[in-house]
């Protein structure tokens, strides 16, 4: 927990740009609300690809992912009642590359609509949140006597010989 | 914007990856199986050891063993490995397609090295066919053969009783509109106090003709109660008769019924086993339900027939989450060929079952399946074949062939009237239909060379001995209907041995027992008919009465207006004679 907060703070008062970490944000929270797959590898490879920061991906898509187990049977049953439409089933059932994306199960389907709708949205939110962070939050954070023992503890400094 | 090390990182990751999964993958799936089989069965589930075979790619497990929960110290499954060898494509497309999967050493009832934990005890076992409970032969009460004749009587009775009430209480409302003593009275002061009044000029002649009128509508709109009375009597009488009717008839319908299924007219037993042992055999099927459960959702909806589809059911919802693609390439599930060696009764026996799924339409071809076994210690042969398809409709056809199966020892029936099986062979054939939720069989089962002892009273040493003299002694069982609730003939001539044996000592059982029926029905006749006779007295004198004050009102009616019409005419031609006589 210690190390994620670190982590966090390191990445938010670090010189990463604010759509770096706001795609990082974004790409994470697809990749978790969808279920281990292509379209995960798929997005992994976009993240890898972009000099998108990897820190804040890893750790946004283990939250999400732990978050999944509350909301996928609810997002599943969601699906599945709105998936029923012929043109659709078409589709899916014409394209085996949706099929290989695995579109055609309903989890599937649903977290990458979710994702899709959530993605850019988030991304923007994220780095307006940054940047408002890194203008007006920041050197408060900095003062915390919380950051400070944060920074003084020897996991911290073991993480920052690390990297 | 692009990371110059991208795909290493990503190539690195995706390494990582597979290796996680090649090394976790056993493990995972192992404790994935064991936590949902023992929640499954609540009691502990052991394998050695899940692995994942890369190529071509495979599922292997070894060594399985499910407690018995009812008995510990034994497993109720138990093999020694399976492999499951998955098409690659369909799995990447996210079907699971089987294209061999083999299970040897299957043994149910093994014994353990070591007893196995029991998280959850199992209720009372009614899954297992209880032999000595099959045979068992009891000369059923008068309560339990009333039970089980489903006796039109009680239905009768009761809406005789509710008949009865109801027109009890119509005749009580009407009995509140019918005019009293004292208001026919009031009337007869009435019509008296103005015909004895005088005339005194035209005006009051008028007034008191119009007073009259009144008090003759009034009575005449009683008239017309009494009327309506009259026939909602007749009505009651009628309707009260023929429900009387309808109960005399069913008691003597349901008493010849009783009868029948006891023969006790003919002094014999014959078909007592139907009694006997078809609740039985119609809750061993009704188990096939469990089948026509799984099946269901995977029925169209037009093909399901039957009356249990007209209620409302909760929404089935499919275990696998594959949306229901147009011309979907493969089955969700569909195990192509599976074979599994099974280890029974000292010997093997080899099970082959081909195209296992339930989405036989898109395959084209049913799932069928056989078991072959021969010369096992305890069982000379036993053929079972059959084919399975959920199509418009879910059908099942199975067809077996068993012959010379060793009975063990065991006894039938407690106490002073246990009857020991010491030795037997069992045969039976038969063949089975089930089309959705309705059942057709027909099974013949042979008991050869039994050997039965007793100890008990002569009249089942007698039996046992009759018993002992038959070669065979067959039960032909014959099942229709619905899974949920099977019509069940079962005819064996073991009936008539048993009725013959135990002549001896059921005849004056038999004779107490008619008896006991008889005053029985009566006494359900007589609860039906209670009070009745006095209501249609009732009825009779309130029709009389209603007759009476009717007639009265008449006359009274008649005789006043006469009175008054010739008072009034007596007094117009006084003052007639007056004016002439004034005039001259």
């Amino acid at each position: 927990m210690l190390t994620m907060l670190a982590k966090i703070l390191k990445v938010l008062n670090s010189q990463a740009s604010p759509w770096q970490i706001g795609w990082a944000i974004a790409l994470g929270l697809f990749a978790g609300i969808l279920p281990l797959g292509l379209l995960t590898l798929l997005i992994v490879l976009i993240v890898c690809l972009l000099t998108v920061n990897l820190s804040t991906f890893i750790v946004v898509w283990g939250l999400t992912e732990g978050l999944m187990l509350l909301f996928a049977t609810p997002l599943e049953n969601l699906t599945w009642q709105y998936a029923q439409n012929d043109t659709l089933l078409q589709l899916l059932a014409n394209t085996e590359t949706l099929q290989l994306l695995h579109l055609h199960h309903t989890l599937t389907l649903g977290a990458f609509v979710l994702g899709a709708v959530l993605v850019v949205p988030v991304a923007w939110l994220s780095k307006v949140l940054v940047m408002q962070y890194r203008s007006r939050v920041m050197s408060s954070v900095q003062k915390w006597k919380l950051t400070q023992m944060l920074k003084a503890s020897k996991l911290f400094a073991l993480y920052e010989k690390l990297n | 914007m692009i990371r110059k090390s991208g795909w290493l990182v990503f190539i690195v990751f995706f390494a990582a990856l597979l290796a996680l999964v090649y090394l976790v993958a056993g493990p995972a799936i192992r404790l994935g199986m064991v936590y949902s089989l023992e929640k499954a069965v609540g009691a502990e589930v052991n394998i050695s050891k899940v692995s994942l075979e890369l190529a071509p790619l495979a599922l292997r497990i070894n060594n399985l063993q499910i407690t018995d929960a009812a008995k510990p110290t034994h497993n109720s499954l138990s093999f020694g490995h399976a492999r499951a060898a998955l098409e690659v494509w369909p799995a990447l497309l996210g079907y699971y397609v089987i294209d061999e999967l083999t299970v040897d050493g299957l043994q149910y009832g093994a014994e353990r090295s070591s007893e196995g934990k029991v998280y959850r005890v199992p209720g009372s076992d009614s899954e297992k066919i209880d032999i000595a409970q099959l045979l068992q032969v009891d000369l059923p009460d008068a309560d339990e053969l009333i039970a089980r004749a489903n006796l039109q009587t009680p239905a009768k009775a009761e809406a005789l009783k509710q008949l009865a009430a109801t027109e009890q209480q119509q005749l009580k409302t009407l009995q509140t509109q019918l005019p009293t003593k004292d208001s026919l009275a009031q009337y007869q002061a009435d019509i008296k106090a103005l015909t004895d009044s005088k005339v005194a000029n035209a005006t009051d002649l008028a007034a008191k003709a119009q007073q009259l009128q009144q008090l003759k509508d009034k009575l005449n709109s009683e008239k017309a109660k009494v009327e309506q009375v009259k026939q909602q009597l007749t009505q009651s009488k009628n309707s009260l008769q023929r429900a009387v009717d309808d109960l005399t008839a069913a008691s003597k319908a349901d008493y010849a019924k009783v009868q029948q299924l006891a023969n006790l007219s003919d002094g014999g037993l014959a078909g007592i086993s139907q009694i006997l042992l078809g609740d039985v055999w119609g809750e061993r099927v009704a188990q096939l339900q469990t089948l026509y459960e799984l099946a269901k959702p995977y029925i169209p909806e037009g093909g399901i027939s039957g009356p249990g589809n007209e209620t409302a059911e909760p929404e089935v919802v499919l275990p696998n989450r594959i949306l229901p693609l147009p011309g979907q390439p493969y089955p969700d599930f569909w195990v192509k060929t599976a074979r599994v060696n099974w280890l029974i009764g000292g010997g093997e026996a080899t099970i082959a079952l081909q195209d296992i799924t339930a989405q036989h339409a898109l395959i084209n071809s049913a799932t069928k399946f056989s078991l072959d076994v021969k010369q096992l210690p305890q069982l000379a042969a036993f053929n079972l074949s059959g084919e399975f398809a959920v199509l418009q409709q879910m059908v099942t056809n199975l067809n077996w062939q068993l012959d010379g199966l060793n009975l063990q020892p065991l006894t039938l029936g407690k106490g002073d009237t246990a009857l020991d099986l010491a030795a037997g062979l069992i045969s039976s054939s038969g063949k089975l239909n089930l089309t959705d939720n309705r059942i057709q069989q027909q099974a013949s089962v042979v008991l050869n060379a039994a050997n039965f002892n007793s100890s008990g009273n002569k009249y089942l040493q007698q039996l046992a001995s009759l018993l002992n003299q038959q070669q065979q002694i067959p039960l032909n069982i014959a099942t229709t209907g619905l899974i949920s609730a099977p019509e069940v003939s079962i005819r064996s001539s073991l009936d008539k041995i048993l009725g013959d044996a135990l002549l001896g000592e059921a005849k004056q059982k038999v004779a107490a027992y008619q008896a006991e029926l008889q005053a029985k029905l009566n006494s359900q006749l007589q609860t039906g008919l209670a009070g009745q006779q006095d209501w249609a007295a009732l009825l009779t004198q309130q029709d009389g009465e209603v007759a009476d004050i009717s007639g009265s009102i008449e006359t009274m009616l008649s005789a006043k207006m006469a009175d008054v019409k010739d008072q009034a005419k007596d007094k117009l031609k006084d003052k007639l004679l007056d004016k002439l006589g004034g005039g001259n």
